[in-house]
């Protein structure tokens, strides 16, 4: 669906964007992820048409139009992470006038208004002043409006920044239906445990380049060679801890009152193996559980422990 | 056939519309014009009463209530508009909804006439409802009805001018304050300093203007200073710098001899402000945007 090849923005001597290659496949929910200044937005407003790269082409489907033509504004829905809205202009209108901005038809519009605020459930406001809404409301009616010309990408840059809880819980309900629906959406944010339950593939940026991107299932696999082991000791820490040292592939990364944490270079034969060997030498062990893998531990791995 | 009306000025009318500013703006611009026409008219009164030998009579005299209100809500309109345009597009920029108006299907050219229009239409509000107190100056003054249409179109011509030179600088400038106040510089610089080049071509030839007299086309204050002097006693003053060939260029003179050089400095008018516009277009298109300030975020 979006193709980038070899994107660069340059600001002077600083290049926000270096060569960036990417390719998102239709349908899917892509989280965008990288910390501060990473160049996530500068990407999102190129490909959104309110920046020019200094190199690089930018392609949505088949379409060979440049970027910033009406052809290419007509497929894309763009919701930014803050914008502002019009005192004295009620739901209906804003949504009107937006949909004239893509010379809808008035009839086209208002039956696309309705269905899009029952989708982000906001039926009940039609006739409600934007101005009154709160701030998740106001953020759910930008989704209906980048929507009511029916995009086929969805580009969201942090949505839900400065939501409470449960205006980020009702919008992310709302994206999740919308990828349903087979909508490809590219979803740019800071809270990575919502992104991992949302997308199916990801994008990490650090520094103006991508680090990595795929499958979140492939990209979280790629995470460790080596397996993380939290074993419980209920005997002395001292003979298993210097055991485990004997044993081939495995490393000891921390030791705390009655428990050790191991990283695994081996199979899960092998890690069965090590752990009969510690009961073998009288050991005492009160369980043991493979750390899980998590997108916050992946991204900090990435990126160097940047804040995101 | 349907015609669509520009969103933006679809929008700006609906929001203007229902806010307080339109009912006090009005009612400030009406009481401003009804004491400008009750001053003039007690002036008129006055000197009717006090010069009572005089032939003509006080019927004839109301015909100077017109230069008098028109001047009055012609320099209105002139602060109010660039006011309205200047803040149009850094307002929007501001309150942070123009990102996603470029993301739409509309052109930067046509954002920049919807912002234009809707400030011309606003004015126009205005303007119409000062049409009776304008039609009273006109007809017991003197003066037909085609004049009155004249002088809406002159104004209408002028808001646009106006509001030309707002978009331009709102399209430059983050800030609305800043938009407005370059606005009043460029002004200043076009009403003020299209004369210096005529005095400097005087002091250096000794006595003509050439053809330095032609910048003076693109000054609303003459064409306005033409257009009542042509609508009041049928001549323009521009002849009178003009009277030899030797004081001006051959394309000035020929240009000053007419009524000529009232149309054809509507025309340079028109023209300057569809620069203008251009220019806030040209501006406010991302693609053409140079690199430019990295923003904060990432």
């Amino acid at each position: 669906m979006l193709h980038i090849k070899d994107l660069t923005k340059n600001y002077g001597s600083f290049t926000a964007v270096n060569h960036l290659t990417l390719n998102i496949p239709e349908g899917d929910l892509f989280g965008f992820v990288g910390p501060n200044g990473a160049g996530k937005t500068t990407t999102i407003r190129i490909v959104c048409g309110l920046l020019k790269a200094t190199s690089g082409s930018v392609q949505i489907g088949d379409t060979s139009a440049p970027v910033g033509s009406k052809e290419m504004k007509r497929l894309i829905g763009y919701v930014p992470d803050f914008f502002g809205v019009y005192d004295n202009l009620k739901v209906k209108e804003y949504m009107d006038m937006y949909g004239s901005m893509y010379s809808m038809n008035s009839r086209d519009i208002e039956r696309l208004t309705v269905d899009l605020l029952e989708l982000v459930n906001l039926s009940d406001k039609k006739e409600v002043y934007v101005d009154t809404l709160s701030r998740g409301m106001k953020q759910r009616l930008c989704v209906a409006r980048a929507l009511l010309h029916n995009p086929k990408l969805l580009i969201l840059d942090e949505p839900n920044s400065g939501l409470d809880p449960r205006a980020r819980v009702e919008m992310k309900e709302v994206l999740m239906n919308l990828q349903s629906m087979g909508k490809t959406i590219i979803i740019s944010s800071h809270i990575l445990s919502e992104l991992s339950e949302m997308c199916n593939s990801i994008g990490i940026m650090n520094r103006g380049q991508l680090v990595t991107a795929g499958r979140i299932d492939d990209i979280m696999g790629k995470l460790r060679d080596d397996k993380r082991i939290h074993i419980h000791v209920a005997s002395e820490m001292e003979p298993a801890v210097r055991l485990l040292h004997e044993q081939a592939g495995v490393v000891v990364d921390s030791v705390r009152e009655n428990e050790i944490i191991i990283s695994h270079k081996g199979t899960d034969e092998q890690i069965c193996a090590m752990l009969g060997y510690l009961i073998q030498n009288q050991i005492i062990l009160t369980g043991f559980h493979k750390e899980e893998g998590s997108l916050e531990s992946l991204f900090m791995q990435l990126t160097g422990g940047g804040a995101a | 056939m349907k015609i669509r009306l520009n969103p933006i000025v679809k929008k700006d009318l609906q929001v203007s519309a229902r806010s307080m500013r339109l009912s006090w703006g009005l009612f400030a611009y009406e009481a401003l014009l009804t004491m400008a026409f009750l001053l003039a008219l007690i002036v008129i009164q006055e000197n009717s009463s006090y010069f009572y030998y005089r032939e003509t009579n006080i019927y004839s005299d109301l015909i100077y209530l017109f230069p008098v209100v028109a001047v009055v809500q012609v320099c209105i309109v002139a602060l109010i508009v660039p006011i309205l345009t200047a803040s149009s597009i850094s307002g929007e920029k501001e309150r942070q909804t123009f990102d996603i108006m470029l993301t739409t299907c509309m052109s930067p050219w046509s954002i920049v006439v919807g912002k234009v229009t809707s400030a011309v239409i606003r004015i126009l509000f205005f303007v119409v409802g000062s049409m009776p107190i304008m039609a009273l100056s006109f007809v017991v003054g003197g003066m037909s009805w085609g004049n009155l249409l004249l002088y809406v179109l002159a104004v209408v011509l002028l808001s646009v001018f106006s509001g030309s030179i707002g978009i331009m600088c709102s399209a430059f400038c983050k800030k609305s304050i800043t938009a407005v106040i370059m606005s009043f510089a460029i002004y200043c610089v076009i009403y003020g300093f299209s004369f210096v080049p005529i005095l400097i071509t005087i002091m250096m030839t000794g006595r003509s203007a050439g053809e330095s007299v032609l910048l003076l086309l693109f000054n609303p204050m003459v064409f306005f200073e033409e257009f009542f002097s042509l609508m009041m006693t049928g001549e323009t003053l521009i002849n009178d710098i003009s009277f030899s060939r030797k004081d001006v260029g051959f394309i000035t003179y020929h240009l000053t001899q007419s009524d000529l050089w009232v149309y054809v400095s509507a025309a340079a008018i028109l023209l300057l402000s569809v620069v203008f516009m251009l220019i806030a277009a040209w501006k406010v298109n991302p693609m053409n945007a140079r690199g430019g300030k990295k923003r904060k975020k990432g």
